[in-house]
């Protein structure tokens, strides 16, 4: 049992991992917390069950689809809510603010036009089930682990080699000192929306696939943010370690205390993990951050 | 000076907005029904289904001249099925001035209810509320006099539950997955553990999780390692369909069984091949012959099936106000719920409504146990209160 809830634990840690990298990476340009995030993870899930069950697409270009609609809404997203703040110097609590409403309003927008019924995807991995050594884990848990991990890599080699990767690393650390050195600061943004959308398409479809799809599943980024604020919000390696440490901690008490206190744990270790390292676990303060 | 122009502008179109309200909410010649119902959140499938029903029968009364020669008007609100949002709401409705209130749909809402509709002498009839605390305040052990409902209770649903499984299903031990923020789930679940007891049946698992998990496979591990002949889940069709969904992929051999909250087309489709084979409790379902004419009225009007059982428990509370208000002849709140109290075999959508006035439950009502089989809800047996 110890070691069929470890592994579960992962599975679990490693979708909350993608979504908590998406939250660092606009966290770290624009030092807020974006909480519109969890509806452009519930759209980018709506976005590739259509396409996949009432135009036929196959799956896995649906799941292409999904990111490239939700890396779109993403970066619209920016230029509708917050680009006009960032023109006018806001403080990040307007940015939060104005991110609230954004995820209210996505929500309720799809009350009204779509509505509220739960959708599943068809069972094509859902039923199949790997076992090694007594331990059985799902396929699509299996596929969710290292769909991740390519994507978690493919971004951090991007940030490490590109042009753009570099603009938004040096932008991080200082947007001003960036943009006076002829960075276009705006352009960017832009990119690290549309990457941070293009995670939560497929963190949408991940969930969706495994759980259902409802207008507010957007909500378990709340665990997300939990997991980059363990990992250090900012950190890219952070957020990963931070989402598997919270997937794992949460199966285990679910499984050997109640399920019914296992957010009084999660809680529990974010408020004594911030008063031991206030930046969290990879938190290097303004300095390193993606 | 622009500023106080301004502020006397707003000023003015603030009280013909507040007058213009007075005006249209002042008229006599119409009677205010009131509904609670949660049109959006986790539970608005039902609740949009209920208040469309509610809605084109109303429209129909209306068309063959309404009630006492008046139009009945509805004013339906939403709750999201939230406890506190369903207090505001039903102070909002009583200020409205309805004569009674349909809905809401869930127990922990209803109970919130009370607080308001008993002072205002509001009466409500709930539509699928079925913990015993709906009606009956536990402090003083007596009957609220203001709360009524359409549907059975959770001790009756808990015990032919029970009952099922150790007759039909020939189960000798049984496990609850139960969702402890939710009063239904929870009484549910401990009404089926003391029936199951009394048929000489063990318990080997009770397990807890909160409202708006998604992952249960820890919890089934456990489950999984007592092995047990029967996993009873009173929980809403989302929360049952991942644990059933969730336990076959962790080869759990247990039958399923589940309690009303069941009851949607929904089960099948999140569930899929897990849900086959399991059974639950319902108030009503598609298949029952005296509600076909509805059914096709309704789907005509709407596009699409009802979401069961809601829609007719629903249409049954509006059915015994409208007979309170011919019987009474009167559009007085606290005499309809006089009358109410008193309904006896009135002809109602899901049979005869007889409400009992020591609990205000209805009395003698049916309780069908389903069988989902090839993506369908099969009719499997059925039970009656005593």
């Amino acid at each position: 049992m110890f070691i069929q809830t470890l592994v579960t634990g992962l599975a679990i840690g490693g979708i909350y991992a993608l979504m908590a990298v998406g939250y660092s990476l606009v966290f770290s340009i624009l030092n807020f917390s974006n909480f519109a995030y969890g509806s452009i993870i519930m759209l980018g899930a709506y976005i590739g069950y259509y396409v996949l069950m009432h135009m036929g697409v196959p799956l896995a270009l649906s799941v292409l689809i999904s990111i490239v609609g939700a890396a779109m809404l993403c970066f619209a997203n920016e230029r509708l809510a917050y680009s006009t703040l960032r023109k006018r110097n806001a403080s990040s609590l307007y940015f939060m603010i104005s991110a609230m409403g954004t995820s209210i309003f996505l929500e309720n927008l799809v009350y009204a036009t779509i509505g509220s019924r739960f959708y599943a995807f068809p069972e094509i991995l859902t039923q199949q089930n790997v076992s090694f050594g007594g331990v059985s884990l799902g396929l699509l848990d299996v596929f969710a682990i290292v769909f991740s991990a390519v994507a978690i890599y493919g971004l951090h080699y991007f940030l490490q080699k590109s042009k753009t990767g570099i603009a938004i690393r040096a932008a991080s650390y200082d947007m001003q000192v960036c943009q006076l050195n002829g960075v276009n600061v705006n352009k960017v943004i832009g990119w690290v929306f549309l990457l941070a959308g293009a995670l939560a398409g497929i963190s949408g479809m991940f969930l969706g696939m495994k759980y259902m799809v409802y207008p507010t599943m957007g909500w378990i980024t709340n665990k997300a943010y939990i997991a980059a604020v363990i990992g250090g919000l900012g950190s890219l390696p952070g957020a990963v370690v931070g989402g598997l440490i919270l997937g794992v901690l949460e199966t285990f008490v679910s499984a050997y205390v109640s399920s019914v206190v296992r957010d009084v744990f999660s809680f529990s270790l974010l408020v004594i993990l911030l008063l031991v390292l206030p930046t969290g676990l990879f938190g290097k303060f303004l300095e390193e951050k993606v | 000076m622009r500023t106080k122009w301004l502020a006397l502008g707003l000023a003015v179109l603030f009280a013909a907005v507040v007058a213009g309200c007075g005006g249209s909410s002042g008229g006599a010649d119409v009677i205010k029904i009131g509904q609670a119902v949660a049109l959006t959140g986790d539970s608005s499938m039902w609740g949009q289904s209920e208040k469309n029903a509610v809605e084109m029968e109303i429209a129909k009364i209306n068309a063959k001249g309404g009630v006492l020669g008046k139009k009945l008007q509805l004013i339906a609100y939403d709750t999201r099925a939230d406890a506190t949002e369903a207090v505001n709401v039903t102070k909002r409705l009583v200020g409205d001035k309805v004569v009674a209130i349909i809905g809401p749909g869930q127990s922990g809402v209803a109970i919130a209810m009370t607080s308001v509709t008993e002072p205002a002498k509001v009466p409500f009839i709930a539509t699928t509320a079925t913990n015993p605390k709906v009606t009956m305040d536990d402090k003083t052990g007596k009957v609220r006099a203001y709360a009524f409902r359409t549907c059975f209770i959770d001790p009756f649903q808990g015990t032919v539950a029970a009952q099922f499984a150790v007759k039909d299903l020939k189960a000798k031990t049984a496990a609850i997955i139960y969702d402890v923020g939710s009063d239904y789930s929870a009484w549910l679940g401990k009404y089926f553990i003391e029936e199951f007891q009394k048929q000489g049946g063990k318990i080997v698992g009770n397990e807890a999780f909160r409202s708006g998990e998604l992952d249960f496979r820890a919890i089934l591990g456990k489950v999984k390692g007592s092995n047990p002949d029967v996993l009873f889940i009173p929980t809403m069709q989302k929360e049952a369909a991942l644990v059933m969904k969730q336990a076959a992929d962790l080869g759990i051999k247990a039958k399923f069984l589940g309690g009303d909250g069941w009851g949607s087309p929904d089960l099948v489709t999140l569930g899929g091949s897990a849900v086959e084979g399991s059974y639950f409790v319902n108030l009503a379902s598609l298949d029952d012959p005296d509600i076909q004419t509805f059914i096709k009225e309704y789907k005509e009007k709407y596009k699409s099936d009802p979401i069961m059982p809601n829609p007719v428990m629903a249409i049954d509370g509006l059915y015994a106000v409208i007979d309170a208000i011919q019987k009474t002849n009167s559009t007085e709140p606290a005499k309809i719920a006089e009358q109410l109290a008193k309904t006896k075999d009135l002809p109602v959508l899901s049979g005869k409504l007889t409400i009992d006035p020591k609990t205000h439950d209805p009395l003698n009502k049916p309780a069908v146990i389903q069988e989902v089989k090839g993506g369908k809800f099969i009719f499997k047996a059925k039970f009656v209160t005593q």
